[in-house]
């Protein structure tokens, strides 16, 4: 365990910087987001969780796939080569560390693995930071996340007076440590600081099995008459992985990209011919919540909720994650 | 393989169209080969990701193979498909996979087999269809009932009127909902059809494909014969851009249509979500 005053926190990210770029939480504008370091900018390390999650490092907004050439009968494609640089994502909340491990069961197993995400996901070491204080919104805890220990990062940091203390998980952390040990003093005596102690819960025991039995509730149709289907739920939720793949041509070269989709827009699941499984916004954000309190837990084993509380906090109608699980475990079948 | 040199499976590999069967005003097959043969080889009922580069990609049921080219038919429903209708043979197309689960012909070894499909649903039930035919030996009596809207949209009559009869120990019962002048065979739906012609449920397993509302009373109709619900297989659709269960988009429930799918049979549908 190691020790770095606050005052040194720049030179940190400034010796992590080489052969790397550093994505820590910055303000920008009003908000707090990660953005690469770039000597100063206004750091904001110990200040809650980011507006967005981080998850775009790994899995970018929009992603070029291959460019391609069509002209008459003939046409060519030239894949795009991946070459991420090196990434350092300092910071990381224990929410959000978690999801990158929900993330990696999507994209890295059960047949495929996405190589993109996959090289990034490799280039990319994860510096955890600690949360003492809890939003009112935050109820990671219900899903086993300790707030104080994130799980799957390469170093953990604490915030304690006068600066933070650094443990290495893993032999990159430890690296990198190395790598900064002019800047560290071993932590003698020093406690770690309490977790944050979120005081939302939900109680999750027998939800699985109880939405099981719910597809069909009138529950749903309630729900859904607020919401506006804008789905800045999924945009801003660490978990969610669905995206669309399409293509922009400009005469006769083009290419073809991935980018973020949600099944909360109508043409998402709009087919060619005009049938769409899922009409109404009711089929669309009951899919969006038993995906993540049903389905994935059926497919995966784990929630894909971490609770973060972006949604609760931002959804301009306030539906609110938590409170479905309340009601369901209320309403009557 | 494109997934092998690239690393990425969303990147296709070029192929070109190679020769293409008009079977009906709104339906073509067309054939699928590269420069070193047949792309892949799938699984009957597995599906592929075909792309004309610069408009779409969209999934597809290969509905037969050769040694050197796969068959895909395709109804003309939207923006691919109808570009795809006006291409020629020599066009170059991106494919990738195949994909899916395919028809579990391991189970089906020694059953007797009842295909029940109407209009482009004969697709990818004639690849399990010729699957049978090339392993004879390994199962009982083939029967094959298939329904479409008039003659002239009848899918591979050439299968269904030449080869498959001449199959041994096979039955073909073709209707159409309307005549024309020239039919003298069966009129009407399928599911009456289906009815009137009473397969036995006996050591039989029946594998349905066709619109949704066809597929909806067959099964009814097969329920009133006595069938249970694990005799009975059919593939779903759904709209689809990955192919390989991560862009989220063919979920129903926890499953993934284009990995766990798009062959399920009856009893495993109905532990699914009916949204569909
Ligand atoms: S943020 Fe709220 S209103 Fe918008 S799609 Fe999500 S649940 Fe609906
Ligand atoms: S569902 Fe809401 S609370 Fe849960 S991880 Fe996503 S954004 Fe956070
Ligand atoms: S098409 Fe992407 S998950 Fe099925």
């Amino acid at each position: 365990m190691y020790k770095l005053a606050t005052e040194k926190l720049p030179e940190l990210l400034q010796c992590w910087s080489q052969g790397a770029t550093v994505y820590v939480p910055q303000k920008v504008g009003e908000v707090t987001l990660f953005r690469p370091f770039k000597g100063q900018g206004d750091l904001a390390l110990g200040e809650g969780n980011t507006l967005e999650p981080p998850k775009d490092l790994f899995f970018p907004r929009t992603e070029k796939l291959y460019d391609y050439w069509a002209s008459g009968k003939e046409a060519r494609l030239e894949p795009v080569e991946l070459h991420p640089d090196r990434a350092v994502l300092v910071g990381v909340r224990s929410c959000d560390a978690r999801s990158f491990l929900l993330l990696d069961q999507v994209f890295l197993t059960r047949g495929y693995v996405d190589e993109f995400y996959k090289k990034r996901r490799e280039n990319t070491a994860v510096v955890a930071l600690a949360c003492t204080q809890a939003a009112p919104t935050c109820f990671c805890t219900s899903f086993g996340i300790d707030p104080g220990r994130a799980e799957g990062v390469d170093v953990q940091m604490w915030p304690v007076p006068g600066g933070y203390l650094l443990e290495a998980l893993t032999p990159r952390g430890e690296e990198m440590l190395k790598q900064a040990s002019g800047l560290l003093a071993p932590a003698e005596g020093e406690k770690i600081p309490a977790p944050a102690q979120p005081s939302l819960q939900v109680e999750l025991e027998g939800l699985v099995e109880k939405l099981q039995k719910m597809f069909d509730h009138p529950y749903w149709g309630e729900l859904s008459r607020k919401c506006l289907g804008c789905a800045i739920c999924t945009y801003l939720c660490p978990t969610c992985h669905c995206f669309d793949i399409d293509c922009e041509t400009i005469e006769t070269s083009g290419y073809r990209f991935r980018c973020w989709d949600t099944c909360l827009f109508a043409h998402y699941t709009l087919m060619a011919g005009g049938r769409n499984p899922r009409p109404t916004r009711k089929e669309r954000l009951r899919n969006r919540l038993l995906h993540k309190l049903q389905y994935f837990v059926e497919r995966y084993g784990q929630f894909a909720c971490v609770g973060c509380g972006r949604c609760l906090e931002l959804c301009p109608v306030n539906v609110d994650i938590t409170k479905v699980i309340r009601d369901v475990k209320e309403v009557s079948l | 393989m494109a997934d092998v040199a690239t690393g990425n499976p969303l990147v296709p590999m070029p192929a070109r169209i190679v020769k293409i069967v008009e079977e009906t005003p709104d339906t073509k097959t067309f054939y699928i080969s590269t420069d070193q043969g047949k792309p892949f080889t799938p699984k009957p009922g597995q599906c592929v990701m075909l792309s004309l580069l610069d408009v779409g990609e969209g999934m597809f049921s290969v509905t037969s193979q050769g040694p050197d080219h796969l068959e895909i038919a395709i109804r003309k429903v939207g923006v691919l498909t109808t570009a795809l209708h006006e291409a020629e043979v020599g066009q170059v197309v991106g494919i990738r996979g195949p994909y899916g689960n395919g028809f579990p012909v391991e189970e089906m070894k020694g059953k007797d087999m009842l295909f029940i499909a109407g209009g482009i649903g004969l697709a990818p039930v004639r690849s399990v269809i010729n699957y049978c035919i090339e392993h004879r030996e390994d199962y009982g009596h083939l029967w094959i009932i298939y329904g479409a809207r008039t003659p002239t949209d009848l899918c591979f009559k050439e299968d269904l009127f030449n080869n498959w009869p001449k199959v041994e120990n096979c039955r073909v019962d073709v209707t159409v909902d309307r005549a024309d002048e020239k039919w003298t065979g069966p009129v009407g739906f399928v599911p009456p059809f289906v009815e009137q012609l009473k397969p036995s449920p006996e050591n039989r397993i029946a594998i349905v494909c066709g619109p949704p509302i066809m597929i909806k009373l067959v099964l009814e109709t097969l329920a009133k014969l006595g069938y249970n619900d694990e005799q009975i297989i059919t593939t779903l659709e759904m709209r689809m851009k990955c192919g390989i269960g991560k862009c989220g988009r063919c979920n129903l429930g926890s499953k993934y249509i284009c990995l766990d799918g798009p062959v399920f049979t009856f009893a495993q549908l109905k532990l699914l979500p009916s949204e569909y």
